[in-house]
């Protein structure tokens, strides 16, 4: 039951009960309000922190100079699940010099494929050198790279996703 | 006071397009003939509490997963992690008990007051039908949590409908949606819950709202008091406010002093001893003393000779006489139906005490059930390897190592069990000469010099020495 609003009719009305009335419904409303309002709220600003490495496999199997394809795995806290994803890799091997790149287009998010030696999007025609450097197209920025390591042999890439339309690279989150 | 003004014009301005000026009149100035009451102020108690459960269970929604494999992850997480979760649930949870107890004192108090006569006979039977929604609030809304008592209390239930004669058999069916408790019906009972239970609800008691205007209060039972009228706001408003106040301090307090309980996921196969929600306990110690075919006495014959009675109870008392003094009958009826279903709550709950052998096997569930609870929330892991950590769950071995799933599994299979054509099982390998944690480690750098054979790999360059050491001990916890 709410409180009658101000008419010079309800003004004469508008008593001492009527205003009694008017403090517990907005006492009981905020109450709810303020435990619905972080129940909303704070899990979506606490920030899920999986930043694992994944493995690629065998730094021999990647080929010379022709970019490949892995795929890794990673682990999101999505509230009351750990997801286990799987997230798409390119990884360039040019001698010792290894770089993996994320797939995701810095521009709009869509995912970006090897043509021959260079990255495309097929979304809005983005193009990139195997080197990730930017050669068309409407991206902001040239790919991202992802930071690596080699452990006995074996290349390791730690994944993270990288903020969209901007022409720095900054992680999410 | 300029200002004033201007909210005053605003005002006139949403008022010439809308009347709701005409609307708050109406609303408020309803009068009541012999004044404002407490004894008025249960009805508006139950729509505020109608309203703290759409609020609330709203908000559980963001979080809550309404499938057998993640409805109990979802509350667990709502209950122990989410900031507000708890203090929510709580108020949820005891506000489904609040409702009954509410629905039963507004209608005890219409009945004592003979506020069903005078051509108020619809208002009676809509509100009786909200009665068996708030019910069934209650039996759909328990499934939910996806816990022991939830899983049991609702296999008892529904066998108790599908014990009804003619119809019960098609309509367990229907409830379960097939001819087990699965995820389809946890489905089935979650809609029911959240879109069906709460739009039918809203719509009586819009209509028991507007048909209740229509005749007007009742007022007193006796004529003494008509000569004193008060209009519905302020006072009754400020009646019907405080006791709303004073319901919410309570839900609360026992959200807080006594959080919701949430026990062990539910698990088929255990012997859990279900027991009822307290509102279905008179049901259940019924049950008890009519056995085999009998039980058709509390599960139909009862249910359905008390809500017919209540149903036709305006149509049957055509009495003008209210006064619950000068209706002996009614009244004794009334006080022996409500006594008698309270004797039954206690009588059940005092023999489940005093018989040793259920005392003891509830006092484990309880003490199960909290053990449960002050744990600290697992999240669920969801994704390549989740059918495997369901599976080694019961192997007591948890979930299987990533490389294990990608270098192993494919022969020895996602659980260790092995497979036929492929690679043996892995379990009780420690049974087994030769097969110390150290010789594991040996056997996965040279599996030929152990005498194993094709398709064993000889050795596995893409393992780390971590990975190798996480397999083997997993392997060896497999039972």
């Amino acid at each position: 039951m709410s409180v009658h609003q101000s008419t010079e009719e309800n003004n004469e009305r508008r008593s001492f009960l009527g205003v009694l009335s008017g403090l517990i419904a907005a006492g009981i409303s905020a109450v709810l309000g303020v435990n619905i309002g972080r129940f909303a709220v704070s899990p979506a600003l606490s920030v899920a922190g999986a930043e694992n490495w994944s493995e690629l496999g065998p730094i021999g199997d990647i080929p010379e100079g022709k970019p490949i394809k892995r795929n890794v795995v990673v682990s999101q806290d999505a509230g009351w699940g750990k997801f286990q994803a799987q997230r798409a890799v390119w990884v360039v091997r040019n001698g010792e010099k290894v770089t993996v790149f994320t797939s995701v287009c810095p521009h709009l998010g869509c995912t970006v494929n090897a043509k021959e030696d260079a990255f495309i999007c097929a979304c809005h025609d983005s193009k990139w050198d195997v080197a990730g450097n930017t050669q068309g197209g409407p991206t902001p920025r040239g790919l991202d790279a992802l930071e690596y390591k080699v452990e006995n042999d074996v290349l390791k890439v730690r994944y993270q996703d990288f903020k969209q339309g901007i022409s720095q690279k900054e992680v999410l989150g | 006071m300029a200002d004033k003004s201007k909210v005053d014009q605003l005002v006139d301005w949403v008022d010439e397009r809308t009347g709701v000026k005409a609307a708050m009149d109406e609303a408020l100035n309803e009068p009541i003939r012999g004044g404002a009451r407490w004894a008025y102020v249960f009805g508006s108690v139950l729509l505020f509490l109608f309203v703290v459960q759409v609020v609330t269970g709203i908000a559980m929604t963001l979080y809550y997963v309404p499938t057998a494999d993640h409805a109990h992850a979802s509350v667990a997480y709502i209950q122990k992690v989410v900031p507000g979760g708890a203090i929510l649930r709580g108020i949820h949870h005891y506000a489904s008990s609040a409702m009954v107890i509410m629905a039963v004192v507004h209608l005890a108090q219409t009945f004592l007051y003979g506020a069903y006569k005078q051509k108020r006979e619809l208002v009676w039977v809509v509100g009786v039908v909200m009665l068996l929604i708030v019910l069934g609030f209650g039996f759909t809304g328990y499934l939910l949590t996806w816990d022991q008592a939830a899983y049991f209390g609702t296999k008892v239930g529904t066998s108790i409908a599908g014990e009804i004669p003619v119809v019960g058999p098609l309509q367990q069916k229907i409830m379960l949606g097939g001819t087990e408790l699965t995820t389809v019906t946890l489905s089935r009972f979650f809609t029911t819950h959240v879109f069906l239970l709460p739009l039918l609800l809203a719509l009586l008691a819009g209509l028991h709202v507007m048909l209740f205007r229509k005749a007007g209060p009742a007022g007193p039972y006796h004529n003494l008091d008509d000569k004193k009228v008060d209009r519905f706001f302020p006072k009754q408003v400020f009646f019907d406010s405080v006791a709303m106040l004073v319901v919410f301090i309570a839900l609360v307090s026992l959200a807080m002093k006594m959080p919701a309980e949430l026990g062990p996921v539910a698990d088929p196969s255990s012997d859990y001893l279900a027991r009822p929600p307290w509102y279905f306990m008179p049901l259940f110690q019924l049950l008890k003393w009519f056995p085999g075919h009998w039980a058709i006495i509390p599960t139909a014959v009862l249910p359905v000779v008390l809500f017919g009675l209540l149903f036709l109870l305006p149509f049957l008392d055509r009495r003008s006489e209210r006064n619950p003094f000068k209706r002996p009958i009614a009244t004794l009826s009334l006080l022996l139906i409500l006594g008698g279903a309270t004797g039954l709550i206690f009588l059940a709950k005092h023999q489940d005490r005093n018989n040793p052998e259920f005392a003891e096997k509830l006092k484990k569930q309880d003490e199960e059930a909290q053990a449960f609870f002050k744990v600290p929330f697992e999240p669920q892991v969801i994704g390549a390897t989740t059918a495997l950590a369901g599976a080694a769950v019961a192997n007591g071995a948890g979930a299987a190592p990533p490389a294990y799933v990608e270098h192993c599994a494919d022969c020895h299979g996602a659980n260790g069990q092995g497979d036929p054509d492929l690679g043996p099982k892995l379990s009780g390998l420690s049974a087994k000469p030769q097969r110390t944690q150290d010789d594991l480690l040996k056997i996965m750098d040279d599996a030929r010099a152990y005498g194993l054979k094709k398709p064993m790999p000889a050795n596995f360059p893409d393992l780390s020495d971590s990975d190798k050491k996480a397999i083997v001990e997993w392997m060896l916890k497999l039972k």
